[in-house]
């Protein structure tokens, strides 16, 4: 008898503990950030940066989970199949899988329908670097030597990708012919420039930065609409008249389509914060990223027209599709 | 002058005591695998690969795995002497001459020429990486898409000649590593291939899957045929700290293996085991007492002994400096460090240098932990083999499946490394050396990528390869083709002889 009413207290009491939990406001349990890359790429670097400061902003832990390989789009299922309740975050949204390969071939998720977007924190331009023992020192040059040492070559990412494209429109303004020479990623390009095994190549600025200080490569040229904070030394290609403007890679951030709409204010509040904080700011300078925040409707509209450019240029430059 | 500056941090963090406890984990589990028979250095670290990952710094996971790899090379020559079963590849000449010792009582001298000849050797090779992989990765930009292929077609042409008892099986095992390696993404173009409508299969067949599948379930199913092994020598090893005169025979040959260890070492493909047997064809070469070697010469286990540890040390310097993995052991390292998110390459150096020089300041800590561990315990490590295999067998079959999904939490996965064990199995039984497989698989997309980009480069001309403009790639296929060609003549000529006869 005392037994079963001990039995009966127990339930209630364990009830009542669900029941408040499940009332308690959002978040209650760990936040997870999946990167649909390897750890040690740009989008994983960023990753970490958000999470180092993250304990100020969120009463529970942020933790980054890697999901490489596949290009990206493992990562990317994982968010769609997720439940929308705000405790799996896609990190990287904006990048060239989001961006660039939804015009080239068919993908397992419609990237209009099936995410939600929370903001942008980041924006990776592309900077055309070439070895300092390369004889070109300036962008004109560098056109001038290309037209007479047809065709040439330069190293891209991986191919079909923003840097990629945004070689190929150069090429395209300056009037030279370009085989692009695409690989394993960022820093495997670096390595051949570096070398100096390709006369030119594109990447962004917090890969090629290290190179900059060391006196091994030289930023000749970047490809966005104002000169990049993370390195404003280099002059923008509008600066020399080629109008070579492209997104580049963005970093934002999404959830599954549903997602409560205060779970995505909240969350957009939350980095809203992040991005103006002063350590957070810090650390980016440090690892060679631009702090460019933007709203979730600032950051839809941005992304479409993004979206929509690359669709563009992809038509214009005849980039095989499918 | 030279710079020490950069070995001093390397101690800074070797000295670290969460590193120094895994460096001697390392060391005595890499003993322990080379004493047993059965599971060698590359199963080891492929069963370790999932929990390296979880492991927070990446210099602990290659401290550790660098360890095992090496320490290997100590434990491999216990059973070779006592057992006259090589614990590891690497050992198995030591089998001949150490044996031998063994039988006539002198298994204790044996056993303290082969752990002093690796702690030479061990030594040398550590300090010949200090002083030589920092000139070697600036020299290591001069690599590229030409260099990369024509290194990586020579290396899988070596490995694939002196694997096991047969070319073509070599040949074999290498065709269809690069199979293998070729499902998934395309490296250039990103165009999924041979995944035959399989999801699973679209991004890329994971490396820790195969590598476990081969060499961790394929190493237990053969073990299992085996019943008990050989009954251990039962005399009392004694005197495990070798006369003067023991001393005075076996110097030169650990100088001489060290020496022959480290240049095979960096050669793509070489590595312990050739390294090995060259040493011992050299050392009964040059003897004095020509007469002694497969009945109990010193030198024969001296010699050999210290050229595998000095290649295990050296084949780290083209891993390291260039990114290209020469044996099974040092793939499983690039894997993991790629795991880490480094890229092992000519900016290791420069961008990760506390990885870079507190791996090697371990290794330096690590030899000498491990000529304590086998020099006055030998005696322990030789109860080992008496652990019956029903016990060991299904502890390392829960760890390699719990392993193996926790990578992915896939249970494809599981699946493929299922179906890799049982190919390892056969395998193993026909006498096919995995070696070249798993070497394939890793340098295959490498290969085709620098392939194609060379191409790319040159619009498209082949001379790219030869040419003079690239001496190193020339240099190199040169060798390859000179390789190819001797080893035909060579054939042809044995067939003639054959056919006169």
């Amino acid at each position: 008898m005392k037994r079963a009413l001990w039995i009966c207290a127990l339930v209630v009491i364990a009830v009542v503990g669900i029941t408040t939990t499940s009332m308690a406001a959002y978040p209650d349990k760990p936040i997870q950030l999946i990167v649909p890359y390897g750890a040690g790429g740009s989008t994983d670097v960023l990753a970490r940066a958000i999470t180092q400061v993250a304990p100020r902003f969120f009463p529970q832990p942020v933790v980054v989970v890697n999901k490489a390989g596949g290009g990206g789009i493992p990562g990317r299922v994982d968010v769609v199949k997720a439940k929308n309740d705000g405790y799996t975050l896609l990190f990287g949204w904006g990048s060239g899988e989001d961006l660039v390969v939804p015009h080239q071939r068919s993908l397992p998720y419609d990237i209009f329908k099936d995410f939600e977007t929370i903001c942008r924190i980041s924006v990776h331009s592309i900077v055309l670097a070439s070895p300092v023992t390369a004889p070109y020192k300036t962008l004109p040059e560098l056109v001038k030597w290309a037209k007479a040492n047809e065709p040439v070559t330069a190293t891209v990412s991986t191919k079909g990708a923003s840097v990629d494209i945004t070689l190929l429109l150069f090429a395209k303004a300056a009037g030279f012919k370009l085989t692009t020479i695409p690989g394993a990623g960022g820093a495997e390009a670096i390595t051949r420039l570096v070398g100096g095994h390709v006369p030119f190549g594109g990447n962004h600025p917090s890969e090629v930065l290290p190179h900059f200080k060391a006196e091994r490569l030289r930023g000749l040229a970047v490809a966005f609409d104002k000169r990049d904070p993370s390195v404003p030394e280099i002059p923008t290609f509008k600066e020399f008249g080629y109008d070579v403007v492209t997104a580049g890679s963005v970093k934002g951030v999404a959830v599954p389509k549903g997602t409560p709409k205060e779970i995505i204010s909240y969350l957009e509040k939350k980095f809203k914060e992040i991005a103006d904080d002063a350590e957070f700011q810090k650390i980016m300078k440090d690892i060679g990223q631009p702090v460019l925040y933007q709203n979730a409707a600032e950051y839809t509209a941005w992304f479409k027209a993004a979206y929509d450019q690359y669709g563009q240029l992809i038509k214009t430059l005849g980039i095989e599709t499918k | 002058m030279l710079d020490f500056s950069g070995l001093l941090l390397g101690f800074e963090v070797a000295f670290n005591p969460v590193n120094l406890l895994w460096c001697f984990i390392g060391s005595v589990l890499g003993t322990a695998v080379g004493v047993l028979p059965g599971l060698g250095p590359a199963a080891t670290i492929a069963l370790l690969l999932p929990i390296s990952m979880k492991m927070g710094s990446p210099v602990t996971a290659i401290i550790l795995m660098a360890g095992i790899f090496y320490g290997a090379m100590y434990g491999g020559s216990t059973t070779s002497i006592l057992l006259n079963l090589p614990g590891e590849a690497a050992s198995v000449v030591t089998c001949i001459d150490g044996y031998q010792m063994a039988r006539k009582g002198r298994a204790g001298p044996a056993l303290g020429v082969a752990a002093i000849g690796s702690f030479v050797a061990g030594t040398f090779g550590v300090i010949g990486m200090t002083v030589m992989a920092p000139p070697l990765a600036e020299f290591a930009l001069k690599f590229g898409p030409p260099e990369y292929f024509s290194l990586t077609v020579l290396g899988l042409l070596l490995a694939t000649y002196l694997a096991g008892d047969s070319p073509l099986k070599g040949l074999t095992m290498a065709i269809m590593g690069l199979i293998l390696g070729s499902v998934g993404l395309d490296p250039l173009s990103g165009a999924v291939r041979f995944d035959f409508g399989v999801p699973d299969l679209q991004s890329n067949i994971d490396f820790v899957t195969i590598a476990m599948g081969l060499f961790g379930v394929g190493e237990i199913l053969i073990n299992l045929e085996q019943t008990e092994a050989a009954s251990i020598l039962t005399t009392k090893i004694k005197n495990v700290f070798p006369t003067l005169v023991d001393l005075a025979r076996s110097g030169w040959a650990m100088v001489r293996g060290s020496l022959i260890g480290f240049g095979v070492g960096i050669l793509p493909g070489g590595g312990a085991v050739l390294s090995s047997l060259i040493s011992y064809a050299i050392e009964r070469k040059i003897s004095k007492h020509p007469e002694e070697f497969g009945h109990g010469a010193i030198e024969g286990v001296a010699g050999p002994e210290a050229a595998n540890n000095s290649a295990a040390s050296s084949s780290f310097i083209p891993l390291l400096t260039l990114g290209i993995p020469g044996n099974a052991s040092t793939a499983m390292i690039f894997a993991a460090l790629l795991i880490h998110g480094i890229t092992p390459g000519p900016f290791l150096l420069k961008e990760h240098a506390p990885v870079f020089w507190g791996v090697i300041a371990s290794m330096y800590i690590g030899n000498v932990m491990l000529l304590v561990l086998n020099l006055p315990l030998v005696g322990v490590w030789a109860q080992l083999l008496r652990v019956p295999y029903a016990f060991m067998a299904p502890m390392v079959m829960v760890l390699t499946l719990v392993g193996v999904y926790s990578v992915n939490n896939s249970v494809f996965d599981i699946w493929v490394m299922l179906v890799m064990g049982i190919f390892g199995y056969l395998a193993r039984k026909l006498k096919f050396d995995l070696g070249p497989l798993l070497l394939a698989f890793v340098l295959g997309p490498i290969m085709e990528r620098s392939l194609r980009q060379a191409l790319l480069m040159s619009h498209g001309s082949f001379g790219i390869f030869f040419s003079i403009s690239r001496p190193i790639s020339a240099v190199l296929m040169g060798v390859a083709v000179l390789f190819v060609l001797g080893n035909l003549i060579a054939g042809f000529r044995a067939k003639r002889k054959a056919a006169a006869a």
